[in-house]
């Protein structure tokens, strides 16, 4: 029996939007408010920008006779996080004349813009599209920036995973030019060829859709956490071709049992020249299969557990001109970035500059522009939030050196902070139901001293928090994830693989700094003398039962303590 | 009692004396009782029971009261003098610079002129064509006019009454004969000019050769007289204040509040564009610190009237060189005083003052106008207003203004406050109310327009609506915002352009948005659009009367103002 249920209401608005137009461009010149029309803040999404608003001002803009204080975010498209030091002083350019004056780092390893008024959002756009950056994409039911493992020191390797990131972000890159003509003005054909997006088609996918490349054994990227991944397998010292891994995603509701984070499944193994047509193939299977009634149902992670894996890979399969290959297999390390220097076989160097939240202010960004100013090398920004200035020739590491010392830019945190990711939160995101990145560094400077306790300090052990549950800092694949319920609470998740290979599992709910703190902290000091050697924190709680072991998103919400089986009524 | 009115018991009669009147006015009916009080008015006006000099003249005498104005006194000292000579008998006429010439000028046998000096010694805006006339070489004769001169200025700018003294010199050199000498008046002006206006009716009545007076127009005055003056500086009204809100975002480098003042039962009948005139108070803590470096303990009745009566903040050269001659030292140079206070007078030479050497050098508390940002059509019985707190930093001393830091900081919701009312009768809404209005009105000088929106939205004016606002951040400065969204969409407001000048890298001011808008400017003022401009006056009217200037050409600029379709209410 086919149930015919209604799409949900993006759908329409996609429809409506004329190939991502709707009325965007009115709207930007309407004076009296600074917000656009409720449709359009759906579809600016596909431009890479959100309307938000500061959620600090909320409480006093009623008295003062104002409407809420509106602001956008941008974010830009960075395929593999590389921009020239051209393109970085434009974008620290932009953030300074046109924003808050912060830049900020993302997990999917490009930079966003926050607190831009709509006056100056055209602006600001134009100004990073002087340098050939764009924000595409960036956000909306599209596939988004497209990541790649930052690893500059194995020259060939980045180069290759770069280049198949950058291939993917073409191949998929909307072709409407809605865009330039919104935000740059450039002139529609009148009476020309008829539009047409030949991949997504005019409702573009039922939900957003991410794709990361990774290089073994660094899973920078979080390869199980994306819609689709292809991690490079290297034989005979090239990259050979690579497994693909589908239906990782975050995204869950609080309160709704059907909405689950899911890691990653691997499904076969494709040669490089191959890669953009099973990206295609992938995502126009979402797109015809995909849920779109319900935009909670809809991810690619949802699809494949209601038609079942095998099915789903047949049906890329048929697509596919040529079949996917066995996966050959892979084992992955870490999900961290190596910090600091390193030098690859042609002599270049590199340097990975720990970037607390990925929040760029102040003293560190004057910094980072005079150092972009000498035009040396490339800027790349991980999918942890840092940077890696890489590409450095011998002869200015000293100098570069000089500087980030100078600036205090070349500090070590400790094991846990270098591990650590917030995502924004509040007071912009309109998703955050609690503090993430204004609360994680000092809740881990909190737990550091209890890690220092038990010896652990310099231990490498990862933790993520996320202001609401769609988890943008993929804090369900996490050693220690805290996901936000309500002002000052969260949920405590333990038990995911510091590879990056697993899913985490609710060990407390609605717990404060503080309750949070007493948690963890006997669970360190059990860890620091019980663990096995090479043991990750991550295994160790299941191995002592203190979680169960999640590797199936389907069975998140289950096997949980007996404190917590009762499910709450939210 | 069934009919008509009565004394009341405190009326200023006998008990018997009220009875008696009562029998007679209860039975009155209205066309007795108007008769009465036009026979009582012109009985009143003979017999010189308001102040008068010392003989009437003897015969009907021509007189012209010439006035200047900006902020509205000296119009307001012009209705005095005229209804003065109306009760004394004089032929009097009221002629405004804005709508006359000096040839008309140079016919008038006597001439009363009142002169304002603006800002950094500049005529008042609508006067500045006469003015220019009366210095250009061709200016008319004036040997057939007698003439006095009251000028009207601020001991505090540099140019006191610079104004007044040229067209007095300059009247004498064309062939005028003086009645008295000029008299400067700083901001205490009400004394001074009342004896002027006396003194020189006075004058004009004994030299005069005409016969006759007549009394039948004396009453006209008398009428109007109290209705305006019933709340003034001197007693004004206690209103008390309802909402006091913030309006400014807290990231707003700007303090500007909305302040609901009541007027219940003061009979205040203000008009959109109106003035209110608060009487402030000084800072207590400057107080103290002002008797403190006068070497004066303070006793209450002195500190009471240091905050309620005195300026102990503006400092004049004259109040300097006072001090110096007090003090037995060496008066500053004249530029000292430029940013300084009476604070730091005192605290330069220190002295010990006796409180009355201190009072004397002290110049009186001058009242401050906020233009009213409401209509009674939509508010009723109160008046709203717009606060910016001033603060500002000179000569190593943080400096608050005196009444909006009293009315933003001190005064709460509950509190009273003394007002009264200052019309502003050249900063009124077109008389048709389909005439399209442009308001130009940055910061604070949107605040008439508020009031001026909210007539048109009461009467149910079809006239089109511009406004064109500007200050420093969109988010956090965009005054009444909800209030324009909220027009915008029942269509009253037309249109809108908006200026925010620390929003992006490149300063955008007002007059930016009107060029860009240059075209429909040009087409509404083709419709017949009123312009007005509101605020600052240093800068932003300058700055947009170059870019009306720019964009509808002087002559036409000329034109509409002559017309009456330019208007300003700058400060």
């Amino acid at each position: 029996m086919n149930e015919i249920r209604p799409l949900s209401a993006n759908e329409g608005i996609k429809i409506r939007s004329n190939f991502l137009r709707g009325t965007i461009a009115e709207g930007l010149t309407i004076p009296e408010t600074g917000a656009i029309a409720d449709d359009d803040q759906q579809v600016t999404k596909f431009h890479g920008i959100y309307l938000q608003d500061d959620r600090d001002l909320r409480a006093e803009r009623g008295r003062q006779k104002m409407e809420k204080a509106f602001i956008f975010m941008a974010r830009m498209r960075v395929p593999s996080g590389i921009l020239t030091p051209a393109q970085y002083l434009a974008a620290d350019k932009m953030a300074r004349e046109r924003g808050n004056g912060t830049l900020r780092f993302t997990t999917r390893q490009t930079i966003q813009f926050h607190g831009i008024l709509k006056s100056n959002l055209r602006p600001l756009i134009q100004g990073l599209h002087q340098e050939m950056l764009d924000t595409i994409a960036a956000c909306g039911d599209v596939n988004r920036n497209v990541c790649a493992a930052v690893v500059p020191w194995l020259r060939a390797g980045h180069a290759a995973v770069t280049k198949t990131a950058e291939d993917i972000a073409n191949h998929l890159l909307p072709k409407s030019r809605a865009w330039h003509e919104i935000w740059l003005g450039e002139e529609r054909v009148a009476g020309g060829v008829e539009e047409a997006e030949p991949i997504y088609g005019r409702t573009y996918l039922p939900r957003k859709f991410k794709i990361g490349v990774a290089l073994p054994p660094y899973n920078d990227v979080d390869a199980f956490a994306q819609d689709l991944s292809f991690v490079a397998i290297a034989e005979h010292g090239k990259i050979a071709g690579y497994d693909v891994i589908v239906g990782g995603g975050m995204g869950m509701t609080h309160g709704e049992r059907d909405t689950y984070p899911r890691a990653g499944s691997i499904i076969g193994f494709c040669k490089p020249e191959h890669v953009a047509e099973v990206a295609e193939m992938v995502v126009t299977m979402q797109r015809d299969h995909g849920d779109r009634s319900n935009r909670k149902a809809a991810r690619l992670k949802y699809t494949i557990d209601r038609m079942g894996l095998d099915a789903f890979v047949a049906g890329v399969n048929a697509r596919l001109s040529v079949k996917l290959e066995n996966a050959k297999g892979f084992s992955f390390a870490t999900t961290g970035d190596r910090l600091g220097w390193s030098e690859d076989e042609t002599g270049l160097h590199h340097v990975t500059l720990y970037i607390e939240n990925g929040r760029v202010a102040g003293a560190a960004r004057d910094a980072l522009r005079d150092i972009a100013t000498l035009n040396i090398g490339r800027f790349i920004i991980t999918a942890n939030q840092n940077l890696t200035l890489s590409d450095i020739p011998a002869g200015e590491k000293a100098r570069i050196a000089g500087l980030l010392k100078q600036h205090g830019l070349d500090g070590q945190p400790g094991g846990l902070r270098r591990n650590a990711v917030a995502c924004v939160a509040l007071p912009t995101c309109g998703l955050a139901l609690a503090e993430s990145e204004r609360f994680l560094p000092s809740l881990v400077t909190r737990l550091e001293a209890d890690l220092a306790a038990a010896g652990l300090a310099e231990h490498e052990i990862t933790i993520r928090m996320t202001g609401c549950p769609n988890g943008c800092a993929r804090p369900f694949m996490s050693e220690i994830g805290l996901v936000g319920r309500s002002p000052g609470l969260y949920n405590l998740y333990l038990g995911g693989a510091h590879d990056g290979t697993r899913l985490s599992k609710l060990h407390a709910m609605d717990v404060d700094g503080d309750a949070i703190v007493a948690n963890l902290k006997p669970l360190f000091a059990a860890y620091a003398k019980e663990r096995e050697k090479n043991e990750s924190f991550g295994d160790y709680v299941i191995r002592a039962g203190v979680v169960a072991r999640t590797d199936n998103g389907l069975d998140f919400h289950e096997n949980l303590s007996a404190a917590l089986t009762v499910w709450p009524e939210i | 009692m069934a009919t008509g009115i009565l004394l009341p018991a405190g009326a200023p009669f006998a008990p018997e004396q009220i009875t008696s009147l009562n029998g007679v006015f209860g039975k009155s009916n209205g066309e007795q009782r108007a008769w009465l009080s036009g026979f009582l008015a012109g009985v009143v006006a003979v017999a010189g029971d308001v102040a008068r000099p010392a003989a009437p003249p003897k015969a009907r005498v021509p007189l012209t009261v010439l006035f200047g104005t900006e902020s509205g006194n000296g119009e307001a000292l012009a209705q005095r003098a005229r209804r003065t000579a109306a009760k004394l008998g004089f032929a009097v006429k009221l002629a405004d610079m804005a709508d006359t010439t000096p040839a008309q000028m140079a016919a008038v046998p006597n001439l009363m002129l009142i002169a304002s000096t603006w800002g950094e010694g500049d005529p008042p805006q609508r006067a500045v064509d006469f003015y220019d006339a009366l210095l250009a070489d061709d200016a008319p004769r004036f040997e057939k006019t007698r003439f006095a001169v009251l000028s009207l200025g601020d001991r505090a700018y540099a140019q006191f009454c610079e104004i007044g003294k040229r067209m007095d010199d300059r009247i004498a050199a064309l062939g005028g004969a003086r009645i008295v000498d000029r008299v400067d008046c700083d901001l205490d002006f009400e004394t001074t000019a009342g004896s002027w206006i006396e003194s020189t009716l006075d004058r004009i009545a004994k030299e005069s050769t005409e016969t006759v007076m007549a009394v039948e127009d004396a009453s006209a005055g008398v009428g109007d007289f109290a209705a305006i003056e019933t709340w003034t500086r001197a007693t004004p009204f206690v209103a008390e204040i309802g909402e006091h809100v913030r309006l400014s975002g807290s990231r707003s480098i700007s303090d500007t509040r909305h302040l609901e003042i009541s007027l219940e039962g003061s009979g205040i009948a203000y008009e959109p564009g109106d003035a209110l005139g608060i009487v402030p108070r000084n800072d207590p803590a400057l107080v103290d610190a002002v008797l403190k470096a006068a070497g004066l303990m303070g006793e209450v009745s002195l500190r009471d009237a240091l905050r309620d009566r005195f300026d102990i903040t503006t400092l004049t050269a004259k109040q300097a060189a006072d001090h110096a001659t007090l003090t037995g030292t060496v008066a500053p140079a004249a530029d000292w005083v430029l940013g300084r206070q009476v604070i730091d007078l005192l605290e330069a030479a220190p002295y010990k003052f006796s409180p009355q050497q201190l009072t004397t050098l002290l110049r009186p508390l001058p009242p401050r106008y906020y233009s009213i940002a409401s209509s009674r059509k939509s508010v009723g019985e109160e008046a709203h207003l717009l606060v910016a707190g001033v603060r500002y930093e000179t000569h190593g001393r943080q400096r608050a203004g005196v009444t909006s830091i009293d009315l933003n900081e001190r005064r709460k919701s509950g509190d009273k406050l003394d007002v009264f009312l200052r019309p502003n009768p050249h900063f009124r809404l077109p008389a048709d109310p389909s005439r399209p209005m442009i308001m130009i009105g940055p910061g604070t000088g949107v605040a008439p327009f508020r009031g001026f929106m909210q007539e048109r939205e009461a009467i149910g004016a079809r006239g089109k609506n511009w406004l064109v606002f500007g200050h420093r951040n969109f988010m956090h400065d965009f005054l009444y915002q909800l209030e324009w969204q909220d027009w915008i969409k029942e269509g009253l407001l037309t249109r809108l352009d908006v200026a925010f000048s620390r929003d992006q890298p490149e300063k955008r001011y007002v007059q930016h948005t009107l060029w860009e808008s240059r075209n429909e400017l040009l087409g509404w003022v083709a419709d017949g659009a009123a312009i007005y401009v509101c605020g600052d006056m240093a800068a932003m009217a300058k700055d947009v009367n170059d870019m009306l200037t720019t964009i509808l050409g002087k002559e036409q600029l000329d034109k509409i103002r002559r017309d009456g379709r330019y208007l300003r209410d700058v400060y």
